[in-house]
């Protein structure tokens, strides 16, 4: 029922947005993306490394754009301004054809996915990410002999870029630093902790859909360790952590989405098929910690 | 990682499910073993002959001498590795094998002919040379690992593991690498060039590991081991020209803390100033010690010979964790086992925690030229006289507080002023430091060529089901300055 309404919302935000972008091109506020709130996981993983099967890229900054190869394909510049991670190609017109020629800006060199956030400004100046973390694991309390790689070319959002209230922590979240206090507004961070914006991306999906017209309605998270029937593919659990070059006050903080609220994420799965495939295999169903991120520089 | 390169993997890949790989391996394991224009062996892997090779071979490896060699019968370690059963030997020639070889079968010996020859190199694409997970009981032997972006050799969620006569140089992460592993033996290591540890034994208690004769330099840290100990013994080794030598530590950010019950003994452990290495941040910040216990409890410091440190030549400070991921476990629960402490709550402690090092002994140990103190005892908050830290027997010259035998002896009852030498720990986290050195291209002794395991054609399988041996510590002195 809720889900239904909110498909159809959907479909009323993405005809207004379209109409708005197109006489804005570069405009820092577009509203595009469907409130997730009927659709958030029931708990958030956190906590120290170690306890559960992972396997984690760190990935550089790669480049900033006004594209959005999801919501705004094939029109460059009708974006808000993203910071890319991952793929160094990535651009309005990316197709999994070009990612998959791409070059990647991730330690893990099989991992070519597109993975990008707004850009976070400080008055008129970018905040330049000093790099990207994208942790995979199964869903809380899923099975993770049942999760299955992601599809090449799977398309998913994490937040909602038109939001103007808090959401959801296990969404969206601000940390200093890889501690466990996660705020849904960014802390003033002490020297030596950076700032960090931390994405939970759904865990499930429909097994059929690369993408949907709002760019949701294909994924779901998992509720209670299981899938929706209507999204019965366990896929890994994506938590993406971009950490941005700022400590200190937050009073000139904006994010080119809109505001501090309109935390978001998006992922283009370009990996290495089959190295995607052997981390799941390998590491999750065996559940086993395949890497751990602690100690790394982080300032 | 261009398109191009990933049609020969692709290609490659083929030929490794043809040569005995379960179909489902991943792509970086399966990438066939190539030869490079610096290897230039005799026996060189060959992949234009894989397919005829395999085919002629039995790839189960059961109905011969469970025996699999590598080129000969398998074109790929890791079309060796699938095909092999609990026991099997895994044979390799000498040749540079640019493969990540992933390990899920138990009790496997894989072993190179010659340690300096049998080279695996990541060519800074692939991840782990050789990668263990989950897997009991798998020995890793004789040969060499290389210009991986992760780490050289990993252990993880294993019981029973070794690794001997193995040598790792220029890795993204570690060197040698076991975590939240138990009852392992790590010997006759070489490990260079990685910004975190050139050897790393983490996450496990008891560990129930040995680690002999390893030499470890040019490493952001020589040994690290956080939230580690019980029954683990770090000896005979030598640490050297890091940019901190041997530094066990607490922190919430993995599971099983406090780091405790790690014992150091008969190590050479000296100029751990080393500027130009790969770094990560606490690496830069360990920066110029020797033996520095970052928060560690109820370890034993024995016997070392420790010089030329621009900081402490055996410190016991305090780690300072800012964004902690649960609150500090009391001491009663210093005894918890690993498999029990990963079941508890976690609860956020609401501010930084400062996990104090304590209740350590620093016994006989022969220090000179350790420029702040040659022992060095602090803490950032805490009344560092109710630690509970020790230290008697030692050769030194200087103690920060001073006389620190007299204040904390091992046996009886200290005398004197705690004030007396109290050193501002908390300054060293506002310290600048030469900056990490991109670890693709830091400037690294010349890999010197590396005592081979004996008999390394004839000796049997051999996994890891009979480690650690037992050690005599008694028996280990004071090592003598190197020539």
């Amino acid at each position: 029922m809720r889900r239904s309404a909110a498909a159809f919302l959907a479909v009323l935000v993405l005809v207004s947005c379209a109409h708005g972008a197109g006489d804005e091109p570069a405009a820092g506020h577009t509203h595009t993306h469907l409130d997730t709130a009927d659709g958030k996981p029931d708990r958030v993983i956190a906590g120290p490394q170690g306890g559960r099967g992972q396997f984690v890229v760190e990935c550089g900054f790669s480049h900033v754009g006004t594209d959005d190869p999801i919501v705004h394909p094939g029109r460059p510049g009708a974006s808000h301004e993203h910071v890319f991670f991952g793929n160094t190609t990535t651009d309005a017109a990316s197709t999994l054809v070009s990612l998959d020629a791409g070059d990647t800006t991730c330690e893990q060199q099989l991992d070519r996915a597109a993975y990008w956030a707004p850009a976070l400004y400080d008055g008129s100046t970018m905040v330049t990410p000093v790099k990207s973390t994208a942790y995979y694991r199964a869903g809380l309390d899923v099975d993770p002999t049942s999760v299955q790689p992601y599809p090449s070319g799977l398309m998913m959002i994490a937040g909602n870029a038109a939001a103007t209230a808090e959401q959801p922590l296990e969404v969206v979240a601000w940390t200093c630093g890889a501690g466990i206090e996660r705020s849904t507004l960014p802390p003033e961070c002490p020297p030596g902790r950076n700032l960090r914006l931390i994405l939970t991306f759904p865990d499930c999906w429909d097994g059929v859909h690369l993408d949907t017209a709002n760019h949701i309605d294909h994924v779901a998270y998992s509720t209670g360790g299981a899938c929706p029937s209507t999204h019965p593919v366990a896929v890994p659990q994506l938590q993406f952590s971009v950490e941005y070059d700022h400590t200190g006050p937050i009073d000139g903080l904006a994010l080119t989405s809109g505001g501090l609220l309109s935390g978001h994420a998006d992922f283009v799965n370009a990996w290495d098929a089959d190295k995607l495939a052997g981390e799941v295999r390998l590491c999750l169903h065996r559940d086993v910690v395949c890497g751990v991120t602690s100690g790394k520089t982080t300032s | 990682m261009t398109s191009k390169a990933l049609a020969v993997i692709g290609a490659l890949s083929l030929l490794a499910t043809a040569c005995g790989g379960d179909g489902s391996a991943d792509t970086a394991t399966t990438a066939a073993a190539q030869t490079t224009a610096a290897a230039e062996t005799t026996a060189a892997p060959d992949t234009t002959a894989a397919p005829e090779t395999s085919a002629a071979v039995d790839t189960t490896g059961v109905g011969g001498d469970g025996v699999l060699e590598v080129p000969a019968e398998f074109a790929t370690i890791q079309g060796a590795v699938d095909a092999a059963v609990p026991g099997d030997l895994i044979l390799i020639a000498p040749g540079t094998y640019n493969e990540a070889v992933n390990v899920t079968t138990d009790n496997l010996t894989i072993r190179g002919l010659d340690r300096n020859t049998v080279v695996l190199d990541g060519n800074f694409e692939l991840d782990n040379g050789i990668r263990v997970l989950g897997a009991k009981g798998v020995a890793v032997e004789n040969m060499t690992a290389t210009n991986y972006t992760s780490n050289g050799f990993f252990w993880t969620g294993a019981e029973g593991y070794r690794g001997s006569y193995l040598t790792a140089y220029r890795t993204g992460d570690y060197g040698v690498y076991a975590f939240d592993s138990v009852t392992g033996q790590l010997d006759h290591i070489y490990a260079a060039g990685s910004p975190d540890a050139g050897v790393y034994v983490g996450q496990c208690f008891p560990c129930d590991a040995v680690l002999d004769q390893i030499v470890s330099e040019h490493n952001g840290l020589g040994y690290s081991g956080t939230n580690s100990g019980g029954n683990l013994l770090i000896i005979n080794s030598v640490f050297r020209n890091n940019r901190a030598g041997i530094v066990p530590n607490s922190g919430s950010y993995e599971l099983c803390y406090p780091e405790r019950q790690t014992t150091i003994v008969g190590n050479v452990v000296y100029s751990n100033n080393q500027p130009d290495t790969p770094a990560i941040d606490v690496a830069l910040l360990a920066m110029g010690n020797g033996i520095l216990s970052a928060g560690g409890v109820l370890n034993v410091i024995e016997r070392n010979l420790v010089y030329d440190h621009d900081k402490s030549g055996i410190g016991l400070v305090p780690f300072l964790e800012e964004d902690p991921n649960d609150d500090m476990p009391t001491a009663a629960e210093w005894d918890m086992p690993c498999t029990e402490a990963k079941q508890q709550p976690v609860n956020d402690p609401g501010g930084a925690l400062l996990w104090d090092s304590q209740q350590n002994r620093v016994i006989g140990n022969v220090l000179e030229n350790n420029r702040v103190a040659d022992i060095l005892v602090a803490s950032a908050g805490t009344d560092v006289s109710t630690l509970g830290n020790c230290a008697s027997g030692n050769t030194f010259t200087l103690s920060l507080p001073k006389n620190i035998e007299t204040l904390a002896p091992c046996d009886g009852t200290g005398s004197g002023d705690w004030k007396d030498g109290e050193y501002p720990i908390a300054t060293w986290l506002g310290e600048t430091h030469p900056p990490s050195v991109d670890w693709k291209i830091a400037t690294l002794p010349p890999l010197q060529p590396q005592e081979n395991m004996p008999d390394a054609a004839t000796a049997p399988a051999n996994p890891a089901t009979n480690v650690p041996y037992a050690v005599d510590l008694a028996a280990i002195t004071v090592p003598a300055k190197p020539a």
